[in-house]
């Protein structure tokens, strides 16, 4: 009986999402944002390296590993930031960690490299 | 043949916290006797030209803390049944076979614990010649129980696990645990990778206890490439290990509240959960401290200010939320006389952390000198005597605030960021943490371009399952089994690494 007194007095603590913005999200690990200027074939390659979870692949346009196109699989981004100390002039966290897809197949980016037509 | 006798091959980096001896086949058997009043921590073999079998004993006596590690090159595929002098070495005998095809030369039967069935999944070494048995008991037994198949999904719990309970009704009679549908082969992914790349899926080997695994991994990296941490480096995996101390703790309360189907408890302490989790993502940048442990350090500081603003908070929540559950007459009663063990149940199976030192065993490897904590604190283990789910709950309180206080010291002292590169050179070393579930124990011997030639991850839960069913047969009934398993609170994935 006490505990049911004290859920009460303790009031709702649900409540529909997002009731405000949540101030603690600005403390958590988020996924890379990329700085296409700054990001060459060089720069993509060391990113490539430095990714433990493999979200970072330079790929060709037929999927084959070592082309010239830095594909990154957000479904497989664990934001260990790895990649942002890696090359901190090319990659920032991105501040969003929140995310939500209707298919895999839109978690895949193709990031644009310096000098490529974007 | 005793210890003294035999040769040291390798001396440790940290003096008097490990030696090594090299000790022949032949005399294996007599040396683990003399060494059986020891805890045998950890039991492993390694392949190359001659498996080699690795025996980790710890030594909890206040003020003599360290550890033995016996290398045994075996000469045929065969070694001493080694639990049948010390219960403790059984699950690696079995793990061994599974993985090496090496058994005692008794000829004893061994249960499959690792290796998915029929899945046909890589191995550390040669192949069993003949597949492990399964822990199946018959599922009539003696005309009078049966076996109840529970798992892997379950309705409550926050990982599949299957269990075999076997039942006269209601009391459980036996209970068997399978552990290896969640296999997922990380000491053989280890093979082949830097010790900074390692630490990645040591981290994650069980997730809740990041720090303790990564931290022991890094240590072990660290001893065998004679590199010594920052002191400020060393402080600042302190911290982030009492904190993932006190998260687990909160939820381990929570997960208490629910099995004893207490919501409003549950509520209370998972209000303090989130708190903790939130001061973890504000101090180090992750909510559960993935990330701040380094080979050679430390990659992330903690934010002092932070901690000190948030820390009182959280914590006054979990405690008050611990206060007034030791005031709820139907909470305590469902915990106390349940799941009892023993000390010396404890003892023969190695048990660790507030499981064993609910029995009266003071286990901690925070007690083994060469870290921050010989430097800038006193560790005295919180102990209990009953042995039942009550005391592993009142030692996880008592833990939680030195937690508290022990954080304040190590950020008065000076916590911060800071790696020592690792060279890239051959060698062998043994790390050790004490995670909130218990001592997390790691062995990596690396070839001479720095790379990892056997990789050893030895998280509490892995030592910890084999006392589960001990504690859930001693005269409890079906609905004990959740609130048992919520006072281990163990992981999973800790098993099935």
């Amino acid at each position: 009986m006490l505990w049911f007194f004290r859920g009460i007095r303790r009031g709702v603590v649900t409540t529909h999402y997002p009731a405000r913005p949540d101030e603690s999200s600005r403390f958590l690990p988020t996924p890379p944002a990329f700085r296409p200027w700054a990001l060459t074939r060089s720069t993509a390659g060391r990113l490539e390296g430095a990714c433990p979870s493999g979200a970072l692949r330079l790929q060709d346009e037929d999927g084959e590993r070592g082309g010239g196109r830095l594909v990154f699989d957000v479904g497989r981004c664990t934001a260990c930031g790895r990649c942002a100390a890696e090359a901190p002039h090319a990659v920032t966290a991105s501040g969003a960690f929140e995310l939500a897809a209707t298919s895999r197949s839109v978690l895949i980016k193709i990031i644009p490299l310096r000098g490529e037509a974007r | 043949m005793t210890p003294d006798q035999a040769t040291t091959v390798k001396p440790s980096t940290v003096p008097g916290a490990v030696t090594t001896f090299q000790v022949s086949s032949p005399d294996l058997e007599a040396v683990v006797r003399d060494l059986a009043g020891l805890r045998l921590a950890d039991m492993f073999a390694s392949d190359g030209e001659q498996p080699t079998l690795r025996l980790v004993w710890a030594n909890d006596t206040a003020g003599q803390a360290g550890y033995i590690i016996t290398e045994t090159p075996l000469e045929n595929a065969e070694y001493p049944a080694l639990s049948d002098i010390t219960p403790a070495a059984f699950i690696e005998e079995c793990e061994i076979y599974e993985q090496f095809g090496i058994r005692p030369a008794t000829g004893k039967p061994l249960n499959r614990v690792m290796l998915p069935p029929h899945a046909d999944l890589p191995t550390l070494g040669r192949k069993p010649q003949t597949e492990p048995e399964e822990p199946h008991a018959p599922h009539l037994v003696g005309g009078q129980a049966f076996e109840f198949p529970f798992g892997p999904v379950r309705q409550a719990g926050v990982e599949s696990l299957y269990y075999g309970l076997v039942t006269s009704g209601e009391e459980v009679v036996d209970l068997y645990l399978f552990t290896w549908h969640k296999h997922r082969g990380l000491e053989w992914r280890l093979m082949g990778r830097t010790p900074e790349q390692a630490l990645f899926l040591a981290e994650r080997a069980e997730g809740l206890s990041a720090v303790a695994v990564g931290w022991a991994l890094a240590a072990a990296a660290e001893t065998a490439t004679g590199t010594r941490p920052p002191d400020q480096a060393q402080r600042a995996r302190a911290v982030a290990l009492e904190l993932e101390r006190l998260y687990n703790h909160a939820a381990a309360m929570a997960a208490l509240c629910q099995s004893t189907g207490l919501s409003v408890g549950q509520s209370a302490a998972e209000i303090a959960l989130e708190r903790l989790l939130r001061l973890n993502a504000r101090a180090f940048g992750h909510r559960y401290l993935f990330g701040v442990v380094s080979t050679g350090g430390a990659s992330r500081a903690p934010d002092a200010d932070a901690i000190r603003e948030d820390l009182p908070g959280a914590y006054g929540e979990f405690r008050r939320a611990a206060d007034a559950l030791l005031a709820t007459n139907s909470f305590v009663d469902r915990l106390e006389a349940t799941g009892i063990l023993t000390a010396g149940q404890a003892r023969d199976l190695g048990l660790v952390g507030p499981v064993a030192r609910a029995t009266g065993l003071t286990v901690d490897a925070r007690q083994v000198p060469g870290g921050p904590y010989e430097d800038e604190t006193c560790v005295a283990p919180a102990t209990g005597t009953a042995g039942d789910v009550l005391a592993r709950f009142t030692v996880m309180l008592a833990e939680a605030a030195e937690s508290v206080r022990m954080v304040g010291q190590f950020l008065d002292a000076g916590a911060g960021a800071g790696t020592a590169e690792l060279p890239r050179t051959g060698g062998c070393g043994l790390g050790w943490a004490e995670s909130p579930r218990g001592e997390a124990l790691a062995w990596v011997g690396l070839g001479d371009d720095g790379r990892i030639t056997r990789a050893r991850l030895r998280p509490a839960s892995a030592r910890n399952w084999r006392g589960f069913d001990d504690a859930c047969r001693s005269q409890n009934v079906f609905t004990d089994i959740p609130i048992i398993e919520a006072s281990f609170w163990l992981t999973a994935a800790g098993m099935a690494r």
